[in-house]
């Protein structure tokens, strides 16, 4: 419960920092504390010393893994905003906002990963989304972010439409909302439930561009401003995801067969799409957003498999593909030039940062060592453990190999190539939280032991 | 405890007598009383008598005017403060058996919602003059 | 009335906003069909709480979380409503029109 309540109150002070600063870098320093303070607060949360008392029973419960990864969400956001704080100047004169607004969001994805009742798990996407869509437009000027927040926003109330509706049909057939009392195995044959239960798949397969609900990603994440893209394609997306897991190892599994093989057929398509789009791509903004689908339906392998090794590799995926993306959208967001060639001869330019960069790429695609690699190992494994889905596992181990294509092909254009230099520069701070990151994928490839010690301690 | 349920039953067909009988009398009397102008009025149709009545004044321009963006910032968060207030009737019906620690907690409420008025007003959204 | 009148109606309700949403150019127009999904779901809940109250050997209390979810979703909408006039209006600013027709230039 301390990091809800504390994510809020932050956020309403980083409202009023805007009245109470002149200039934009005690706004920051503020934001980045309180993010540390986040943190703190929420790791004493799982070692069991609570700073608010509020009974939440039958709407939330804080589950040691809900509150790890509440920890690595955190974390993630504080090394987000580490890289990407400055150039979040660039996109528009409401600086403080901006950061009020990911808190907001912060407090939306903690509701998401803890609830145990329908009302909260609709309140906290809808407090995601609400924000992301600002964020979305927050570059008022720039049509493209202005066509992307316009798309993002009808396409996301379609979908919270759909997932009322599939709320209340589960309502008409249970009586409850909480989903640890709705005795499904009860009600093996009620059209309600089931009509209500593939609603709410389907609006939760939008919300984490799943295809072929995935349409709206590839635009959006394009004509966000980039450190927007970088926080609502990772840490949101994760966030949704696990919410996803909660709710359908929880409440639906007693109907598992009914929706399994949808599952396993949506990460197919999912993997399908993603990658072979993401090959035909000019820009690396988009190519991301490509990526960013096919790395969903890599994690959608969890709820196709439903056991520990699933849920022990969706937080390694989260780690492994925040980490990742995080660090190279903290890179474009200061190249001028997205596309392939902009990053022709970065290496000769850059050294340092191309090195970070091929490192990204490289646990992206999946190369062992990495974190990436490992995070792809454990869905496999899950799905493996679950039994019956052979063919997934092999698709999607021949979908990794196309993704290498295309995660190369930037390695490729800055090792190999030779082209001017797109690069604004970079501060010594930035450069050694890329370095950071960097260490922190290899160590979570080398030792993924030591994080779930944390987990299980 | 919470209890919003209406207890009036509403099953039974007949009970929807009295709703048919106001539509068809509603109904009635529009249609009767447009007819009754319609045939007793004096009709002298001019061309000045066709134009729109503006004090004697000459009319001139449209009457759909683009309205200022003021006007629909203020609308939007009338809308929104509006809408708040309707977690004050589940609390109203549930005064008592909440007693200080639901008090607290609209206590609370109220204090975010205010936190965004101050923040509103700080950003001089609502005013109106330039 | 049997409950199966009030899920036929929502149902309807829902179907039109759908197709509304689905055809329909104007972005204002689309968004009023996603209120009216919005609302019929409203309608579905109230619905179904009533009938979880009247259910037999059903508690006094039965039902009452189906009305207070159709706040929260009253509530949300609002909310909804505010950014995403804000949104259309940022749009209608720049480009001085509100057709989805013209939602194009993220396509290369």
């Amino acid at each position: 419960m301390n990091a809800v309540l504390l994510s809020g109150l932050l956020g309403v002070v980083m409202m009023f920092a805007s009245f109470l600063f002149r200039t934009k870098a005690p706004v920051r320093i503020l934001a980045i504390l309180g993010m540390a303070v986040l943190l703190v607060a929420n790791v004493l949360d799982t070692k069991g010393i609570h700073f608010f008392h509020v009974n939440t029973t039958g709407f939330l419960s804080f589950t040691g893994y809900a509150l790890f990864f509440n920890t690595i969400v955190i974390a993630c956001t504080l090394i987000f905003f580490l890289i990407s704080s400055k150039d979040m100047q660039k996109v528009g004169n409401h600086y403080a906002e901006y950061f009020a607004l990911i808190f907001f969001i912060l407090t939306g994805i903690f509701l998401v990963t803890a609830f145990t009742n329908l009302l909260i798990l609709f309140i906290g996407i809808e407090i995601i989304s609400i924000p992301l869509y600002i964020l979305t437009g927050s570059a008022k000027k720039d049509l493209k972010s202005n066509e992307a927040a316009l798309k993002y926003f009808l396409m996301g109330a379609f979908s919270t439409g759909v997932m009322l509706m599939g709320i209340a049909l589960i309502y008409g057939a249970t009586g409850t909302f909480d989903i640890t009392k709705m005795n499904i195995a009860g009600l093996l044959k009620s059209n309600l439930l089931t009509a209500g239960m593939l609603m709410l798949l389907f609006s939760m397969c939008f919300k984490v561009s799943i295809a072929p609900f995935h349409f709206w990603t590839p635009d959006v994440y394009d004509g966000a401003p980039n450190v927007f893209t970088s926080f609502m394609a990772t840490i949101v997306k994760v966030g949704i995801f696990v919410g996803f897991l909660h709710l359908f190892y929880t409440a639906f599994d007693a109907i598992a067969l009914q929706w399994k093989i949808w599952m396993a057929v949506l990460a197919a398509l999912t993997l399908l799409v993603g990658n072979i789009t993401a090959v035909f791509q000019q820009s690396v903004k988009r190519m991301l957003a490509y990526s960013s689908i096919s790395q969903a339906g890599f994690m959608l392998f969890a709820l196709v498999a439903m056991n520990e090794t699933a849920h022990e590799g969706l937080l390694l995926y989260a780690i492994a593909y925040c980490l990742a993306t995080i660090g190279v959208f903290g890179i474009i967001s200061k190249m001028t030039d997205y596309s392939f060639d902009g990053f022709n001869g970065l290496a000769g330019h850059q050294p340092l940062v191309a090195l970070c960069v091929a490192i990204f790429m490289l646990s992206l695609a999946g190369i062992p060592l990495s974190a990436g690699f490992l995070a792809k190992f454990y869905m496999l494994k899950a799905v493996i453990q679950a039994g019956g889905y052979m063919w997934l596992v092999i698709f999607g181990v021949l979908m990794a190999a196309v993704s290498a294509y295309y995660y190369f092909r930037v390695i490729q254009a800055m090792y190999f190539k030779e082209g001017p230099n797109h690069f604004s520069g970079i501060s010594a701070f930035e450069k050694c939280v890329l370095v950071g990151i960097c260490v922190l994928i290899v160590f979570t490839g080398l030792f993924p032991n030591i994080i779930f010690g944390w987990m299980y301690f | 405890m919470v209890n919003l349920a209406i207890q009036t039953n509403l099953d039974t067909s007949g009970s929807y007598l009295p709703i048919g009988l106001q539509l068809l009398f509603a109904a009635g009397m529009i249609v009767t009383l447009m007819g009754v102008t319609h045939l007793l009025g004096p009709k002298r149709r001019t061309a000045d008598k066709l134009q729109n009545f503006a004090s004697g004044i000459e009319s001139h321009g449209e009457a759909r005017q683009p309205i200022a963006i003021k006007y629909f910032l203020t609308a939007i968060l009338f809308v929104l403060f509006d809408v708040e207030v309707i977690f004050f009737y589940p609390y109203a019906v549930n005064f008592r058996e909440l007693g200080w620690s639901g008090f607290y907690a609209v206590l609370l409420f109220v204090a975010f919602f205010l936190c965004g008025f101050i923040y509103i007003i700080r950003r001089g959204a609502l005013k109106w003059e330039d | 009335m049997p409950i199966n009148y009030y899920i036929t109606l929502a149902l309807c309700l829902f179907a039109i906003g759908v197709v509304g949403v689905l055809t329909r150019r104007n972005a204002i127009i689309v968004f009023m069909c996603i209120e009216l999904m919005l609302n019929s779901v409203n309608l579905l809940l109230v619905a179904f709480s009533k009938m979880h109250h009247l259910a037999k050997g059903a508690a006094a209390t039965a039902g009452t979380d189906g009305q207070l979810f159709v706040f929260f979703i009253m509530v949300v909408a609002a909310a909804e409503v505010s950014v995403g006039l804000a949104i259309i209006v940022m749009m209608y600013r720049n480009v001085h029109s509100i057709n989805i027709n013209f939602l194009n230039r993220l396509k290369h």
